[in-house]
């Protein structure tokens, strides 16, 4: 259960601080900063450089992305920027653009 | 909308400013501004430090900047407002705290129970403020005309008293006892 939810229809500019899972569901723009899970749900949008313990994507993301354990990028997620993170993961039909950095 | 409800985390603190159409829980921190076109609810643990402006706002936490409801705006026990009210119905709970101007109704127009009541409570208190300086005036030279004089005004129908009315309440103590001497004087003559 996550606790902070942008819900599809909210937009957040600026910059996001939390210790708790981030489920982004409408649009940021800024930067995102977790500690635990984010999920960019389908549909959503987010432009921001995003930091976080693990990253799910199915929607729309351009920024940069850093997890301490992993980034999983889901069919339908379009993601261009740079991913840095010990396991990445790539589904068939995702989107991608940018560098993998897995710690090699 | 069927989407899940926005909801900002005790821990998260957002920094810059939040818009959408739908409701938003906000239980952590926003520097910054919030417009919805939705309910928004500030938690107890809820600090919101700028503006706050959706359809309905619950407050039951901090905000520091002004509240602007388009229906409504209900600050609930535990909650501490430093900013202006503003919205067509307001409600304020004991154990709220509030420093700021609060205003219901839509500006102009007074839909408001209680915008209704603060002019309706300043005429009222304002005859006597003229009535009685005119009185004394008039005591000391002719005690039976004033006596008259008040005694229609007070008892004339709509007329007389919509005539009466708007002409003493506006100028203050000096230009209406100006005034009455005026018309002594003019008595004396005739």
């Amino acid at each position: 259960m996550a606790s902070t939810v942008i819900g599809a229809g909210i937009t957040v500019e600026g910059e996001i601080t939390t210790d708790e899972d981030v489920v982004v569901a409408g649009t940021v723009r800024g930067k995102l900063s977790a500690k635990e899970s984010v999920t960019i749900e389908h549909g959503a949008t987010v432009e921001a450089d995003v930091s976080g313990g693990s990253l799910v994507v199915a929607g729309s993301l351009t920024g940069n992305v850093t997890a301490n354990e992993r980034v999983d990028l889901q069919s339908g997620a379009r993601v261009i920027g740079n991913v840095k993170a010990a396991r990445v993961t790539i589904a068939d039909g995702a989107q991608f653009k940018g560098n993998v950095d897995m710690d090699v | 909308m069927a989407a899940p409800p926005s909801v900002i985390g005790r821990t998260t603190r957002v920094r810059g400013r939040i818009t959408g159409e739908v409701d938003l829980d906000v239980q952590g921190f926003v520097d910054g501004e919030i417009a919805v076109g939705g309910d928004v609810t500030i938690d107890a643990h809820g600090m919101v430090g700028g503006g706050v402006r959706g359809r309905r706002l619950v407050v039951r936490g901090a905000v520091k900047g002004d509240l602007h409801g388009e229906e409504a705006i209900a600050l609930e026990d535990g909650a501490r407002v430093v900013g202006d009210v503003r919205a067509p119905r307001v409600a304020i709970a004991p154990g709220a705290l509030v420093r700021g101007f609060v205003e219901t109704g839509d500006g102009s127009g007074a839909p408001a129970k209680t915008s209704r009541a603060q002019p309706a409570a300043r005429p009222a208190a304002a005859p006597p403020r003229v009535a009685p300086p005119a009185a004394k005036a008039h005591a000391v030279p002719a005690p039976s005309k004033p006596a008259e004089k008040s005694a229609p005004a007070a008892h004339a129908g709509n007329n007389a008293a919509a005539s009466a009315g708007p002409r003493r309440p506006p100028p203050p103590v000096v230009p209406a006892l100006k005034k009455a001497k005026g018309q002594i004087a003019k008595k004396k003559e005739r």
